[in-house]
């Protein structure tokens, strides 16, 4: 259950972070290879986000509907499909295979 | 590539969705409904809230609920200070807009060779997730009791369809596709044994692969 103090310190830690991020750095003092390490850490995060995302829930692994309405996404994604027609698929998907 | 409304239009629908969902499940377990809605406005992140209330639910305390919460966060940390240096040159500037960084909007920025350009897509994109989100964070916890499990719909599956329609530009290189690989292998290994939000900032350190690569090929381009 959240509180008002929860919820308070929860956005000081966070917005914190966002913010220190924001302003700590300046590409241009950066060479040029650790510039392609900076911007490759969000490719990086986000699949990683999207692996944990799609093969587990609540810290254990697990295989259901979801993994397969994502695998839909990709196979979307690859053949260059509009994001909303990917987004929509995955959704349609994970639900057909969770009605089975 | 520009930012178009069909990006919008996914973005919107999906943090429109996942707000929903978030929020119908903070109501009902116990939080008040203006308490969920000031978290979706000011804490601005969906992981750290869920990571708190799974803390707590499984019996941790209230240091380590917000611990956690912060520690899932810091990803978003990363996250600006990879896009932040493109933004502007004023750091209140930055500040500001770092309220915004969440991955997608990040994802569709850094894309963009232009600084100009990376600021206006990560801007708006940074727009069209939030304030859908924030007002279904609105409407999902005033209405919670009439909403059913949003997983019947499938919705759990939305978030992470839409960042692989993001990110998959960037797999089509052998870089990026390595890096990728590197990462979800690093945060699937993991998950089990470390706290949450480890195994995310351990895949970041794929990143370092690009230090091999040839500005040439460097991915995010």
């Amino acid at each position: 259950m959240l509180t008002w103090t929860v919820v308070g310190l929860l956005a000081i830690g966070v917005y914190g972070q966002r913010a220190l991020g924001a302003v700590l750095l300046d590409t241009d003092r950066l060479e040029e290879h650790w510039q392609g390490v900076l911007r490759s850490i969000p490719l990086a995060i986000i699949v990683a986000v999207v692996a944990l995302q799609t093969f587990t829930s609540s810290q254990a692994f697990s295989f259901d509907a979801r993994a397969i309405g994502v695998g839909a996404a990709a196979l979307c994604a690859w053949r260059r499909l509009p994001m909303l027609v990917t987004v929509l698929v995955a959704a349609a998907v994970t639900a057909a295979v969770r009605q089975l | 590539m520009k930012f178009t409304r069909g990006e919008a239009a996914s973005l919107a629908f999906t943090y429109f969705t996942a707000g929903l969902a978030v929020s119908v499940l903070h109501v009902t377990q116990g939080t008040d409904p203006v308490v969920v809605i000031a978290a979706a406005l000011i804490v601005n992140s969906a992981t750290s809230t869920l990571a708190f209330a799974a803390v707590t639910a499984s019996g941790g305390s209230i240091l380590a609920g917000v611990f956690s919460g912060w520690l899932v966060a810091t990803r978003f940390g990363l996250f600006a200070a990879a896009l932040g240096p493109r933004l502007w040159p004023e750091r209140w500037k930055r500040a500001i807009a770092a309220h915004l960084a969440f991955d997608p909007s990040v994802a569709l920025g850094i894309r963009e060779d232009d600084d100009a350009d990376a600021r206006s897509v990560f801007v708006q994109a940074g727009l069209w997730l939030c304030v859908p989100w924030w007002i279904a964070a609105v409407l999902g916890s005033t209405v919670a009791d009439q909403l059913g499990d949003t997983r019947t719909l499938g919705l759990d599956a939305v978030l992470p369809a839409m960042l692989i329609a993001i990110i998959f530009p960037q797999l089509r290189s052998r870089l990026g596709a390595t890096i990728a690989v590197i990462a979800a292998a690093l945060a699937l290994a993991l998950v089990e044994f470390t706290p949450g939000g480890i195994p995310v900032l351990i895949a970041g350190t794929a990143s370092l692969l690009a230090l091999r690569a040839r500005p040439a090929i460097e991915v995010g381009v």
